[in-house]
Parts: C-alpha cells; sequence; structure tokens
C-alpha cells in the first residue's frame, strides 16, 4: 500500500466516523460538530483529490456559514436530547434503506467497467478550471449566484416576526 | 495511485449514512445535517469522476461548485421555513406535521 | 318528355307529399288528403308516358331496362344507388301499384271521414305508395331492401292504425315481428350475393351468377334466404300467421296493402329473382312449390269455417299468394303475373266491398249478417263479381289467370301437385260462395243492423266500380290478339317472361276440369249454406275434429306462442339477468364500487409525515435501481 492509499484510508475513516456520529449521536451538538469534522474530513479528500480550490471552498463555506446555522437552528427549534425525541418510530425501516442503498452503491461502483482510467489522477490546473468556471460556464455562474440572492431574500422574508407575532 | 473505486465506495458509505439519517431522526434540523452528508458524497463522486475519468471537460468540478453554492443557498431557505412551522406548530419534529394526511 | 329515365318520378311525387302531409298536414285544407290523393293520380298518369316508351324500345336490344337515378354513396367497394330500372315486371307492378292506390285512396276519403287521426292515414298512404314504388323500380338489391323495410314499417304503422285499441296494436306487433324474420333472411341473402359478386346491382348480379362465380350450395343458401323474406313477406306457411290479424286496421288498408300491393312484394321479389332461382340447386324451386301448395290448402280450408267477413278475405289472399308461389316454383313468370295483376283488382273490390258492408252496417260478423243485397244491391252485385272471379269463373279474370297456373303445374309438377290444385280451387268456390251468401243472401240475422244498412256513398262505390270492370276485362291480356291491340308484343306471356316469350296455351281439358271443380264448389255453397245453412252445420257437427283444427287456425298460433313463452323469453330473461347482474352491478358498478374501496383503504398512506415520503421515495429508487442491475444487465 503506498502512501498515498494509506492517507486516503485515514481521512476516509475520519469522515465516516463524523458521518455516523452525525446520525447516531445521542446529542444534538455532538451530532453538529460531528458534521464539522465529517465536513472538514470531506475538505481533506477533496485534496487528495488535486482540487485544491474545492477544498478550500469546502472548509470555507461549509465549516463556515453552513454550520453556524445549523447550530442557531438547533438553538432556535429547542431540539430536546431524549431519544423519544430524536429517533423516529420508522429506525427499522430506515436501516433497510440505508443498507439497500449502501448494496447498490458498492455493487454499482466496483463492478462496473469504467470508461477510462481509474488509477491516476490528473489534477485540473487552476487557471483552466478558472477560465472554464468564467467563460464555457458563466452563465451558469451567473445564476447560481442569482440563486444566492433569491435565497438570501426569501429567508428574510420568511423568517421575519409579523406584526403580532 | 489510489483506485476510483475507493473513493466511490467512500462516497457511497456516506450516502448510505446520510439516507438513514433523512428517514430516522426526527428533528428536521437532525435531518438537514443528514441530508449535508449527502450532498458531500455527491460531490466526492462527481469530483472523482472528473478527475479520473475526463480531466479534460472537467465538468464534475464545476458541478461540484455549483452543488456547494445550491447547498448553502438551501440550508439558509431551510432553517427559514423550519423557525416558520415551529411559530405554527411550537414543533420541529416532522412527525409531528402531518397537516397533509388524509 | 316524360319516359323511362323519368321513372323516378312515380315514386318521387307520393314521396314528396308525405314530407309535405307529415310537417303541414295538420293545417292543410281537410288534413291534405287532397294533395296524397293528386300525388297517386299523378303518378298514375304518368305511367302511361312511361309504358309508351317501354312499348317503344321492347324490340331494341339492350334499351331496356330504362335506367335513371344517380349514386348515393360511394366508398371503397361499397355503392349505393338510388337506382330505378324499368322492365316489364316492373311495368305490370307500376300500374297495379298506382291505380289500386289511387282506387283506394278515393274510397278511404268518405271510408275514414270523421276520424280523429284522418290527416295521419293519408299521411301514411302516401308514405306507403312511395315505398311500394320504390321497392318495384329499385334496380339494385340495398334500396330494395330499404324500400322493403319502408313499406313493412308503413304496414305497422297503418294495422295499429286505431292504436287505442288493444288488439289492433297487437296486430301490428305481430306483423312486423313475423315479417321481421323474414326480412332477417333477406338482409343475410343479399348481403351473401354481395360478397360474392361485390356489386348490389340487380342485373350485374344475375351476369356475376352466370358466370359462374358462386358455387351451387352458396347461391341456393343465399336464394332461400331471399326466399325466407318472400315468405314473410307474402305470407306463406310458416309465417302466414300474420295477414288475418292486420285485419284489425281499416278496410283501406287491407284493400291496398294486404291485398293489392304489399303482399306480393314477395312474389315480385322472386319473380325478379328467378333467374337466380333457376341457377341454384332445383330444390329451391321445389320448397317454392311445395310451401306455395301448402300455403294455399291450409288458407282454404281455414277460410271455409271463418266467420269474420274480413278475415274470410284475408284467407283469400293467403290462398292467392300461395298459387303465385306456385307458379313461380314451375318457373311461370308470365302465369304468376297475370295472376298478380287480376288478383289485385278483385281482391281489392273485395275488400273495399267489405268495407262498405262495414261503414253500413257497423257489424263484420256474418252471424251477425245476411241479406244484405235488398239494402245495398250496387255493392253486392260487385261484391259478387269479385267473389265470382276469385272462385275462377270464367269468362271473368280470375278464370284465365288461376287456369295458366294450373296448366302449368299440370305439365311442369306431378300429378299429386296437380290433384291438389284442383282440390283447392273446389275449396276456394266453395268458400267465397259462403262468404256471398251469408253476407248478402238470407234472412238478416240482426235485425238492428239491417235496418241501419244503406247503400254506400257513390265516392265508395266508384272505386268498386271501377275495379270490379278491370276485374272482368282484365284477363283478356293473356290473349296475344287483345295484347297486339293494346300496342303490346302479344298476350302477357309475349310481354312478361323469363327465358322465352311464351304465347298463351289454351289446353281445354285442364281448363274444363277447373272449370267444373269452380262451379262444383259455388254450387256447393248454395247447398250448403243457402237459408238457415243446415247442412253445413251438421256437416260441422259430424266432423267435429276437423272443424276445430281449422276454427283454431291448425293451431300454430298457439305453437308459436307457446315457442315465443317458452324458448325466446326464458332467453330474454336470462339475458336481461345477465345484463342487471353481472354487466352492471358486478361489471360498472362494482368496478366503481372497487375504486371506491381501494381509495378507502389506500389513503392511510397519506400520512403527511415527511419521513415515510422519504422512505417511499428511497425504496423506489432502490427498486428500480435493482430492476435496472439485474434485469437490463
Amino acid at each position: 500500500m503506498s502512501v498515498e492509499e494509506g492517507v486516503f484510508y485515514v481521512i476516509a475513516a475520519i469522515t465516516v466516523i463524523g458521518g455516523m456520529g452525525v446520525v447516531f449521536a445521542r446529542n444534538v451538538v455532538y451530532s453538529a460538530l460531528f458534521l464539522i469534522l465529517a465536513l472538514l474530513a470531506v475538505a481533506g479528500i477533496f485534496l487528495l483529490l488535486s482540487a485544491e480550490f474545492l477544498a478550500l471552498v469546502q472548509i470555507l463555506v461549509y465549516g463556515g456559514a453552513v454550520t453556524i446555522l445549523v447550530i442557531f437552528a438547533l438553538m432556535l427549534t429547542r431540539v430536546q436530547d431524549t431519544p423519544a425525541a430524536l429517533d423516529s418510530p420508522q429506525k427499522p425501516f430506515a436501516f433497510l434503506a440505508a443498507a439497500g442503498v449502501l448494496a447498490i452503491l458498492i455493487l454499482a461502483a466496483v463492478g462496473t467497467t469504467w470508461p477510462g482510467q481509474t488509477e491516476k489522477i490528473n489534477a485540473i490546473p487552476l487557471r483552466d478550471f478558472g477560465d472554464a468556471l468564467f467563460r464555457t460556464w458563466a452563465l451558469p455562474f451567473e445564476v447560481a449566484s442569482l440563486v444566492l440572492v433569491v435565497a438570501l431574500v426569501g429567508a428574510i422574508v420568511l423568517a421575519r416576526e409579523e406584526d403580532g407575532e | 495511485m489510489i483506485p476510483m473505486q475507493h473513493f466511490l465506495v467512500l462516497s457511497g458509505i456516506l450516502f448510505s449514512l446520510g439516507v438513514y439519517g433523512v428517514l430516522a431522526r426526527r428533528s428536521a434540523v437532525l435531518i438537514l445535517m443528514a441530508v449535508e452528508l449527502m450532498l458531500q458524497a455527491v460531490s466526492i463522486n462527481f469530483i472523482a469522476f472528473a478527475v479520473y475519468l475526463a480531466p479534460d471537460a472537467f465538468v464534475g468540478l464545476i458541478f461540484a461548485v455549483f452543488v456547494i453554492t445550491v447547498a448553502a443557498a438551501e440550508v439558509g431557505l431551510l432553517l427559514a421555513i423550519v423557525l416558520r412551522i415551529f411559530r405554527n406548530q411550537a414543533t420541529a419534529n416532522v412527525d409531528e406535521v402531518d397537516l397533509m394526511r388524509w | 318528355m316524360v319516359g323511362m329515365d323519368n321513372a323516378w318520378l312515380l315514386a318521387a311525387l307520393p314521396a314528396g307529399a308525405f314530407a309535405i302531409l307529415l310537417i303541414f298536414g295538420p293545417y292543410l285544407p281537410r288534413r291534405g288528403d287532397w294533395l296524397s290523393i293528386a300525388a297517386i293520380g299523378a303518378s298514375f298518369i304518368l305511367f302511361f308516358p312511361v309504358l309508351a316508351e317501354l312499348l317503344d324500345k321492347i324490340d331494341t336490344p339492350g334499351a331496356l331496362p330504362g335506367l335513371s337515378g344517380w349514386t348515393w354513396i360511394e366508398y371503397a367497394d361499397f355503392k349505393l344507388r338510388l337506382g330505378f330500372a324499368v322492365d316489364q315486371l316492373t311495368i305490370v307492378m307500376l300500374v297495379v301499384v298506382s291505380f289500386v292506390a289511387l282506387m283506394v285512396q278515393v274510397y278511404s276519403v268518405a271510408y275514414m271521414k270523421g276520424d280523429p287521426h284522418y290527416g295521419w292515414f293519408f299521411t301514411c298512404m302516401s308514405l306507403f305508395a312511395a315505398a311500394m314504388l320504390t321497392l318495384v323500380l329499385a334496380d339494385n338489391f340495398l334500396l330494395l331492401y330499404i324500400a322493403w323495410e319502408g313499406v313493412g314499417f308503413c304496414s305497422y304503422l297503418l294495422i295499429g292504425f286505431w292504436n287505442e285499441r288493444r288488439s289492433a296494436a297487437e296486430a301490428a306487433k305481430k306483423a312486423f315481428i313475423t315479417t321481421r324474420i323474414g326480412d332477417v333472411g333477406l338482409l343475410i341473402g343479399i348481403i351473401m350475393l354481395w360478397r360474392s359478386t361485390g356489386t348490389f346491382d340487380i342485373r350485374e348480379t344475375f351476369e356475376a351468377a352466370r358466370a359462374g362465380v358462386m358455387s351451387e350450395p352458396y347461391l341456393t343458401t343465399a336464394v332461400l334466404l331471399i326466399f325466407a323474406g318472400a315468405v314473410g313477406k307474402s305470407a306463406q306457411f310458416p309465417l302466414h300467421v300474420w295477414l288475418p290479424d292486420a285485419m284489425e286496421g281499416p278496410t283501406p288498408v287491407s284493400a291496398l296493402i294486404h291485398a293489392a300491393t304489399m303482399v306480393v312484394a314477395g312474389v315480385y321479389l322472386v319473380a325478379r329473382t328467378l333467374p337466380l332461382f333457376e341457377l341454384a340447386h332445383p330444390a329451391a324451386l321445389d320448397l317454392v312449390t311445395a310451401l306455395g301448395l301448402t300455403t294455399v290448402f291450409m288458407s282454404a280450408t281455414m277460410g271455409l269455417v271463418m266467420t269474420d267477413i274480413k278475415r274470410v278475405v284475408a284467407y283469400s289472399t293467403i290462398n292467392s299468394l300461395g298459387l303465385m308461389m306456385v307458379a313461380l316454383g314451375s318457373g311461370q313468370v308470365a302465369a304468376a303475373m297475370i295472376y298478380l295483376l287480376a288478383h289485385a283488382f278483385f281482391k281489392a273490390l273485395l275488400f273495399l266491398g267489405c268495407g262498405s258492408v262495414l261503414h253500413a252496417t257497423g257489424k263484420d260478423d256474418v252471424q251477425e249478417l245476411g241479406g244484405l243485397w235488398r239494402k245495398m244491391p250496387l255493392t253486392a252485385t260487385v261484391f259478387g263479381v269479385g267473389v265470382l272471379a276469385m272462385a275462377g269463373i270464367p269468362p271473368l279474370s280470375g278464370f284465365w289467370a288461376k287456369d295458366e297456373i294450373i296448366l302449368s303445374s299440370s305439365q311442369h309438377q306431378n300429378a299429386f301437385v296437380y290433384g291438389l290444385m284442383v282440390l283447392s280451387v273446389f275449396i276456394t268456390g266453395l268458400y267465397m260462395a259462403r262468404l256471398f251468401l251469408l253476407t248478402f243472401t238470407g234472412e238478416p240475422r240482426d235485425r238492428h243492423a239491417f235496418e241501419h244498412a244503406h247503400e254506400a256513398p257513390p265516392i265508395m262505390t266508384v272505386p268498386n266500380v271501377l275495379l270490379a270492370v278491370l276485374a272482368v276485362v282484365a284477363g283478356l291480356v293473356v290473349f296475344d290478339q287483345v295484347g297486339e291491340a293494346l300496342g303490346f308484343p302479344g298476350g302477357i306471356g309475349k310481354f312478361v317472361y323469363l327465358a322465352e316469350p311464351e304465347a298463351f296455351k289454351f289446353h281445354g281439358g285442364v281448363a274444363a276440369v277447373s272449370i267444373i271443380a269452380a262451379l262444383a264448389g259455388v254450387l256447393g255453397a248454395l247447398y250448403f249454406w243457402r237459408g238457415e245453412a243446415k247442412p253445413a252445420k251438421a256437416a260441422g257437427a259430424r266432423f267435429p275434429f276437423v272443424y276445430a283444427l281449422w276454427k283454431n287456425k291448425y293451431y300454430i298460433d298457439n305453437l308459436y306462442q307457446a315457442l315465443i313463452d317458452h324458448v325466446v323469453l326464458v332467453f330474454s330473461r336470462f339475458i336481461a339477468w345477465w345484463d342487471r347482474k353481472i354487466i352492471n352491478d358486478t361489471g360498472v358498478n362494482g368496478s366503481a364500487a372497487l375504486a371506491v374501496y381501494s381509495g378507502f383503504r389506500l389513503k392511510f398512506l397519506q400520512t403527511g409525515r415527511l419521513p415515510n415520503y422519504a422512505f417511499a421515495i428511497i425504496l423506489g429508487v432502490v427498486v428500480m435501481a435493482i430492476v435496472a442491475m439485474t434485469v437490463l444487465v
């Protein structure tokens, strides 16, 4: 096993632990913290994949903004910590569904013959990436910014207090 | 050299964890966290494909950027909605918000 | 100038009158009876130019039949033509229909006077005239069938004219259903012919048949089915049961439809399609003869015991129709047509005479009549002429016509058939004379009715007299000299024929036998029914079984009723049950109930809870993925 593979396994383990913590934790704040762990570990994965820019974006956006929002929401909705409040009666079905999805995905991943080589990681130069983003994909880029504006305005409209509330 | 399938399996595990979380958690915010997990898995997938199989037209990378963007917007809106419901029903339990039942 | 290519006018004029009367009848003065009479009168007048042109062209090969008309529907290999063809057969029918219709309509002006539905009567009469004329003018089977149904429908309307009476409504129903059975056969026969020849045109079908397009069994079946239609319409055994009951309708209706025109539509049909009969298996014509003979014999015996005057004449009509069928069964178109011609006149005369009696006394049962010649001498005289013509006494038309038929049966059929024919002549003389004697001679049995009796008004007697005159002289057209004097190429045998023109044959021996039989019948009637009719009553008492058999119409009506009750209605009830219980309750209501019930059960799936929905989505994805990976790989 090469160094890269070893590194990969470590980071992957951290990611999985983080994910499991998110869904199995008995304390909501612990869930949030595990989420941060998982997000940062995924950033590490991105680094392994030579997508440095994306790793940075991941840390900034997710690790910074999203987790703050989540914790705010937890505080405002006062989620209890009791098991009855945490897990729904649908748990067994959830296990089954998750297991099914997992089986399918792993089978698909391992069993398919992929068109192309699956050994070597090709690093994408940042310059080309930027070029593509602002040239070929300029329109989706602009639309994405529009989406953000709409989300911003919409969140404010939805969440503000009405008169008398 | 890491075979691509490693990344795909990892993303599969993360995705299924997210599925479990979506189906088994009671609070809307907890479900949101599981959804974030799922989005992460998707991003890993896209980037892996782009980097390994199609490095010339690296559409996967671009897509991952947009995934992150939209996920951020979505989180904001979702929390606004949850707050709204919480104000109306005094609960953030998705099990108890069943006004659209038969 | 009106000619053969305008022959369609003869049918169109009464049709136009019908249309106008249908809509505007109630608003016209006198309810429009003059319009109906004018239309049929015009048809009768227009007959003569058509006849003239026919006679002109009669020697030109290929000029006949004179065709006219236009195509109505044409689609792929289906073509419906409103086509009209005039040939010798048609010409004979045209004069019969238009003249008798005219006479009857004039007569009806007085007969139906004061009836609340007076206008409707003439409307139906016009429709009938139009349909009947179309039937004889049609050049293709489909149009013929349409007209065939049309006359059947008019018959239904007119038999049930006084529909307040239960018996009339039942009789109309019976007539329609009985002829329907035949009509179905006719339709199937026509379709069979079309399927193999590809055309509905009558003459093209003949050519195709001669060319051997159809196999003999196929052609024979088609021909027999067509004959079934004739059996129904022309009241042959076993579908004769409707005609006596049809007397529930007004007497002019009986005279026109059930004596002179509609019932002979069957005869016309067989005469028209006789070339096909000749090409089919000989058993077909044998069947025609056999049924005709049975009809002749049965109706003669039944007429002997009936007491309703109209019914006796009805049975005599069935008798005559049977005779015509026997003639056709021997391939003698000319004999059948001359009898048809003569019969139209004297039978209409007889019916109209009955009508006069009914009109005068209000009674139609001989047990309540009698001695009427003192009060209605003119009617009695013309009725007597009709009776003698029917019985076949020379030199009246009935004799010449009947003689032709008997002669042909003696030459073309075996001795048994001939013997039965002679016997029927005897019986016919017997019951016709009986009718006359019981009605007009002797002592009146119902004094009250007798006192009120009076001679009919001229509007009613004039048509009777005209018909009587024709009944006397019409028979003479069998002679070649008479025919040539009138402008025809010869006697009727040279005019209407199937294969070759035939001159009138007269066989002294055969004629003598017939005359003796007829006279014996008349004289026998004088013996049996004169005065108090003691000999007749004694005979009736001596043979009670036979008397009952004849009086109950051979129990055929009972048989049919039993069949309907125990077969048809049972089946109908089953079908009704099936429709109600299985199709409606189970099928229609059941599927609705099933939908409602499944909705009632399934609605619980919609819990309103997000996790449940999410689970459903994931489940769906998993299932589809499994399917995709296992099945579609």
